[in-house]
Order: C-alpha cells, then structure tokens, then sequence
C-alpha cells in the first residue's frame, strides 16, 4: 500500500518534471507566456518528492518490511533518530533526498520569477531536466519503493557505521543541500548561455542560492571530517579518500565562482570564466555523486553491477558535453569586453585565486580518478596514498591562505603601493611577530610556522580593516562593531568566512605535524605513559544497550595526579549484523585530543590494546568550519546598502 | 570565440604538461592491491616492492606468538601464508576478510599493518574478488 502512495509520488514528480522541461522551454520560446504558466509543474513536482520522502519515512516508522529498502536498512530495535535518518543512509533513499531537495530549490526558484521571465523560465526548464533524470533513477535503477514477495519478520538493520553516532544524521542532508543547491547557478547560466544574456543578472539572481549551496557544502565537509574522527577510530578526519575528495571537489570550484563572482557583479569581468565554472561545479558535484554512488570507488569491476552506476555516468557526460558545448558555441555571447587595467589590484588577486583554487581542484582531480582510470587500462588496482595529496596540497594551500590575506587589502582597479603598504604594514609586522613567537616556543616545522603566520596575516587584517571602519563611523565601539557586518554582509560575511579557513589551516597544520600515535598493551590495573598522561587500565566492560552490545575497556586518563576522566574505546556489536564496529573514545580538551581506539581486548591474559592518539587544537578545526558556515549564511542574510562602492573605498581608507 | 583560441590552446598544452608532471609524481605513492592468485601468477611484479593483499583468514591456520601472528588468507582459489607483526585487531578471526600490506618473499608474505574488511550485510564468505578497502561504507 505504501509502496503505491510512494511510487505514485516519484511517478507524479517524474511527469512534472517533464511537464515542466516542456513547458519552460514553451515559455521560452513564445516571449508572451507568464511564468507563472510553470506554477502546476513545480506544484506537481514538490508534491510527489514530498508524498515519496513521506512514503519512504512513513514505511520506514511502521516496520514496514514489505519494502526491500526497509528490510536492508531498518530493524524493529534501530532508534527513531536512526529510522527516520534511515530514509538517506542508503543508495535509493539517498537519490530521493536528492530529488526532494531539488524540488524544494525548484520551488524556491519559481517564487522568485516575476512576469514574462524568459531566462527564468529557462533556467526551471534546465532544473527540469536534472528532476527528470533523478526522478526516473527513483522510478528505475534505484526504486526504493521494490517490494518483497515474503515479508521478513524483521529488517538488517541499518548500516552500522551509519548508526553509530548522530552526525550520520545531520551530514548528508546539509552535504546534499549544498550539493543539489549548485543546480540553480547553474540552470541560470545555461539559461543565460542560450538566451545570449551577455549582462550580469544571472549572478545577481542566484547570488543567495550559491551563497546558500557553499555554506551548506562547507558545512556538509567539515561535519564530515568530524563524523569520520568520532566514528571510524582510524585516528584522523581527513585521508584523501575518494569519497572525501568528491566533496571536496565542487567545494574548490565553488569557492572559486563565488570569488569570481564578485569580480563580474562590481567590475563586469571575466563573465564568461564564472559561466565555465558554474558547469565546471555542478559537474563536478554529478561526478561526485557517480564516484560514491555506483561503486566505481572500491572497483570499476563492481560498478557495472547496478544500473544506477552507468546511469550516472551517462548523465555526467550528458552535463559535461552538453554544459561545455553549449559553452564552447555560445560562450562568446557572455564574455565580457573590459579589460583588467592591472594585474596589481583586487580583481588581479581573484584572479590569482581562482588559477589557484582551480589548479587544487584539478590536482586532486587526477589524484582521485587516476586509479579508475589505470584499473580500467591495466586492471591493477591501486589506490594513490596521502602523501601525495599532500605534497601537492599544501603548497597551494599556502599561497592561497597568502592571497586570501593579501585580497581584501588590494584596492579594485589599480592597487598603489602607498596605499596597499599602508593596508598590509601591520598585518605583516603581526605575521613577523607571531611567527617569532611560534618559533621560541618550539614550534620548528616550516609548514606550521608558515600556517600560523599566514592565519595572523589574515585574521590581523581583517581586524586592522574593521577597526578602522568602526572608528570611522560615529557611536560606541561596540555598536559599531556589532553594526559592521549588516552595513556590507557581503564583504563582512566574506571576512568571516576567511577567519574561519584561517582556523581551519592552523588546526590542519597542528594536527598534521604534532598528532602522535603510539600502541598501548596495557594489564589490568597496570599504568603507562602517553605523551605526558598517565593510562591506567581499570576493567574491561560488557554493556546492553537498547540498540547494540558493547564491549570495552574503561581507561582513566590522568595528568599528574589529577583525574581528567575515564576514556572507553569500544566495540558495538549491532543486532544482525555479522561484524562488530570498533568506535574510539575522545577526550576533547583546550590544548589537544586524546583519542583511544581499541585494538584487542585479550581473553585469557587480561590485556587491552589501545592505539593512543594526541592531536592538538581539533576543536580549532570544527570552530572554524562552522565560522566558514556562519560567514557564508551571514553573508546572504543581511540586504546590500544602497552604496555600490567597495567597502573599502566607502571606508575612505 | 576566435579570440580565446591561442588561449585555450595555451591553457591545454599547460594542463597536459600539468598531467604529465601529476601523473610522473604518483608512482611513488601508489599502493598496488592484489589478490593471492594474482601474487601467484606474477611473482616477479609480487617480490618488487610493498603492496597490500586482501584475502579471507583460512580456519584453522591462525597461530599467535608474543610478538606475530601467523595465518593462511585465501581467494577461494590460491591461498598464501602470511606473518603479521603486531597485535590483531578484535574483530581479527577466521573466516574474516582481511586486507595486510607489506612484502612478499616467494613464500611469504610479511605484513605490519592489517585492516579488516566491513561486510555491510550478510554476505555468503566465499571468495572472489577483493577490492582495495576503502574507510567508508559505500551505501
């Protein structure tokens, strides 16, 4: 029964988007059709993602297992949190998130059109036609609404990696929100491609979306990284999986457009770059989709092994060919006339970051498809380790954290050097500074003395900027101060945002270059040393939870004689589930980490061991993805004054 | 677009060069994946350097000493011995799949690191194709 409610929905969403496409390219051709003739096809879309989602939800609530996908992936002890996040923690349910969350973009998208919006129209008719490809994976390849012709009496259970902590959750509806959210820039300027619309209107139009896609996208990373240090006990949050790399990829590009956008909104340039790499992302976020959906990951052997794989795949070319075709014929209609006056201002500095964020993004490009593409040629298998990542990484990393401080300091047009040396004295006299003091505290790595110093550079100017500006303006400080980011949210947003990625490359650097790991065999009863703490191994413990079994150690941490707490690395053992999941324990403190992960609990000799981690400054890194999050919405929340000047020449500095 | 073409021009011959330069700097850090037929079947490949080896811990062939513990993993067609250095892993048993990396002798295989493989579901153990693990589950 439910299965038929379900499958009506995704069969009246896929219809819509038909009717849609049909109808927004009537739209567009006919010149005298209101776009609110589009009203009944986004109706009818929302609609039937949200009876699908619902259906899916309802199924999953009511033990349902006359579903195939809540028999696979729901049991009757999993908890509510996990049954109702059950509806996006496997392949099916995943493709219908992703369409509801299309629908709701797509709706949002329809409000905002006024009278005869042709290139609006356009733009819905392109979402149109990325609804009916994902809707018709819900109604073929990847239909969770299969029944079972026996009804089990109970379902697997969900995947118990997936169970296992509450950011499991939260992390892929904001990832997709960001993900699916880069549709809309897009639609636009495939809409502006075909139309001609050599003007900027499709970046002011889809300003808020791409705002609202890259907070979400950025946020959608970084609880990522955190699930990935709670959860898998490896002892880390990044390795250059694949799987982190597809989200990480879109995230780059998009970084750059938005950077670039600015560029085009306040200067009319480089039009026709921003159009490549709007494609260029949403490409990428399909790609990403491919790369964890279909398989291809573990092997491109497996890939071919559901439909959904190759249908991705075809859709990808589809984006790519069609996107970058339509480019290639068209593009000329976009491109902009004015010239850069010189390479020292601000619009030579977006420009130097978006080479570099470009140049990062198609570095871990290759790094990620180069073993499908050797295992496709060769059949050896392989997988491309860290190191290499890293290599390449960081050297861009750093010359990007530079041009991030360097940016806003820069002057649009033409940067004098008097006014660009009076901007960056003090922040470079901080950066001198704090790289000095860095040092005499005994911090030697290159890579972290550089981190550090840049992030002073950044944090410093930004600080320089808005002090100057408070000042400026009549009444308290601190009015002023709280005043600042609504007089340009833009800007001021933007300033937050780079705050935060300075935080993020001080705890990037810290724990890469000071983590420590070390194995621990411990007795119980018996003590150990661990990089200034005291382990003591007190019992090992067997717990019933509603949900799971748990077997682990309890192990008191101590510093000196003072008790910090009691730390129990564990195993869960989910019910139905043939492998228990070994899910470390974190003491979270204000200078470093201390992360256990259980090895073995020994049989008959009473031994435990750990594998013993310390990483410095780790809540630096989830505080300032969240100022990255925080900086990007604060940027799309408040309105623009009517000033169209550039805070800084507005500041009078 | 008559004006971009010495650009784009420009712009691929420096992203092939940029591949080229990628790819050359790889080698280094690849870790080849086989299994024990393929270890077999192309030993000289097998004793050149590390590589990781993924197979199902055979019954009956696991034997712990103080510092090693040794074991047979299969594919359901060729079995290998393996010596690991070091603890294993709790959830480490026969009939589990395993992933070790190290080198290959001729007759066995040294390894110092071993990751257990996730099995989402229930799945039937008997052999076939191992891929390289990945840390996350792949809905």
């Amino acid at each position: 029964m439910i299965a038929l409610v379900g499958s009506a929905g995704v069969l009246l969403a896929l219809v819509s988007a038909v009717a849609l496409v049909v109808q927004g390219i009537r739209c567009y051709l006919s010149d005298g059709t209101p776009a609110a003739s589009l009203r009944l096809p986004v109706i009818g879309l929302l609609v039937g993602a949200i009876v699908a989602m619902g259906a899916l939800e309802i199924a999953l609530l009511r033990n349902d297992f006359s579903l195939e996908y809540v028999a696979r992936n729901h049991a009757r002890a999993t908890p509510l949190l996990f049954t109702i996040a059950g509806a996006w923690a496997a392949l099916e349910g995943s493709i219908v998130l992703w369409g509801l969350i299309l629908a709701g973009y797509t709706t949002w998208v329809f409000r905002r059109l006024r009278g005869r919006d042709r290139v609006g129209a356009a733009a819905l008719a392109v979402m149109g036609t990325v609804g009916v490809f994902f809707f018709g994976l819900m109604a073929s390849a990847a239909n969770p609404f299969r029944t079972l012709a026996e009804v089990p009496a109970d379902g697997l259970g969900a995947n118990p990696l997936l169970q296992n902590h509450i950011l499991m959750a939260i992390h892929p509806p904001v990832l997709y929100l960001g993900y699916v959210g880069m549709t809309v820039p897009f639609a636009f300027a495939i809409a502006a491609l075909v139309s001609g619309d050599g003007t900027t209107a499709w970046l002011e139009r889809t300003r808020r979306w791409t705002l609202i896609a890259w907070s979400f996208l950025s946020l959608g990373i970084v609880l990522g990284g955190w699930w990935s240090y709670e959860v898998l006990g490896w002892g880390g949050f990044w390795a250059w999986d694949p799987v982190e790399n597809a989200s990480f990829l879109p995230w780059l590009t998009a970084t750059a457009f938005i950077h670039s956008a600015v560029v085009q909104r306040r200067r009319g340039m480089l039009q026709a770059w921003n159009v490549a790499l709007i494609i260029g992302t949403f490409s990428l976020t399909i790609l990403g989709t491919f790369l964890t959906r279909s398989g291809v990951v573990a092997s491109v052997h497996s890939f071919t092994q559901s439909a959904v794989g190759p249908a991705l795949l075809g859709f990808l070319l589809v984006v790519v060919v069609g996107g970058f075709g339509l480019f290639a014929a068209r593009g000329h209609l976009v491109a902009s006339s004015p010239r850069l006056d010189s390479l020292a201002s601000r619009e030579g500095v977006f420009l130097l970051n978006n080479l570099l964020l470009t140049l990062f993004a198609f570095v871990v490009l290759v790094g990620t498809i180069y073993p499908m593409v050797l295992e496709a040629f060769t059949g050896d298998r392989v997988s491309v380790g860290a190191p290499w990542f890293d290599r390449s990484a960081i050297p861009i990393a750093l010359v990007l954290l530079l041009a991030m401080g360097i940016g806003p300091m820069t002057p649009y047009r033409v940067a004098r050097p008097a006014v660009l040396w009076r901007r960056v004295r003090l922040p470079l006299q901080v950066a001198a500074a704090t790289a000095a003091v860095v040092v005499v505290a005994g911090l030697r790595p290159i890579t972290v003395v550089t981190t550090v110093a840049l992030a002073a550079f950044v944090v410093s100017g930004i600080l320089r900027h808005a002090h100057e500006v408070i000042r400026s303006r009549p009444g308290g400080y601190l009015g002023g101060l709280a005043r600042l980011p609504g007089s340009d949210p833009g800007y001021w947003g933007g300033m937050i945002a780079h705050v935060g990625v300075a935080l993020v490359a001080v705890a990037i650097a810290f724990s890469g270059s000071f983590g420590v790991r070390q194995e621990i065999t411990l007795v119980v009863g018996e003590s150990a040393p661990f990089e200034g703490y005291t382990l003591t191994y007190r019992s090992p413990f067997l717990r019933q939870e509603p949900n799971r079994t748990v077997i682990g150690a309890s192990i008191e941490l101590r510093r000196g004689d003072r008790l910090l707490g009691t730390l129990e690395p564990r195993l869960n053992q989910y019910p139905n589930q043939v492998q228990a999941i070994p899910t470390p324990s974190v003491r979270t403190g204000f200078g470093e980490d201390v992360y256990l992960s259980l090895v073995r609990i020994g049989q008959g000799d009473a031994t435990v061991t750990v594998d013993a981690f310390r990483f410095p400054l780790m809540w630096l890194l989830w505080l300032g993805g969240l100022t990255v999050f925080a900086g990007g919405i604060r940027s799309y929340v408040g309105r623009r004054k009517s000033s169209n000047l550039p805070a800084f020449e507005a500041a009078g500095v | 677009m008559k004006r971009y073409r010495l650009f784009v021009i420009a712009m691929l011959g420096l992203l092939a060069v940029l591949v080229g330069f990628l790819v050359a700097n790889i080698r280094g850090d690849l870790v080849y994946y086989k299994t024990p037929t393929e270890v077999v079947n192309d030993p000289a490949s097998a004793s050149a350097g590390r590589f990781r080896l993924g197979g199902l811990v055979v019954a009956g062939s696991v034997a712990e000493s103080a510092t090693d513990v040794t074991f047979a993993v299969t594919d359901g067609t060729t079995t290998l011995q393996v010596d690991h250095v070091g603890a294993p892993q709790q959830l480490f048993r026969e009939g589990i799949g395993v992933v070790v990396e190290g080198t290959w002798d001729g007759t066995l295989f040294h390894s110092d690191s071993m990751i257990i493989k996730h099995d989402e579901q229930y799945r039937t153990e008997e052999g076939g194709v191992y891929t390289p693990d990945s840390r996350y589950p792949t809905p």
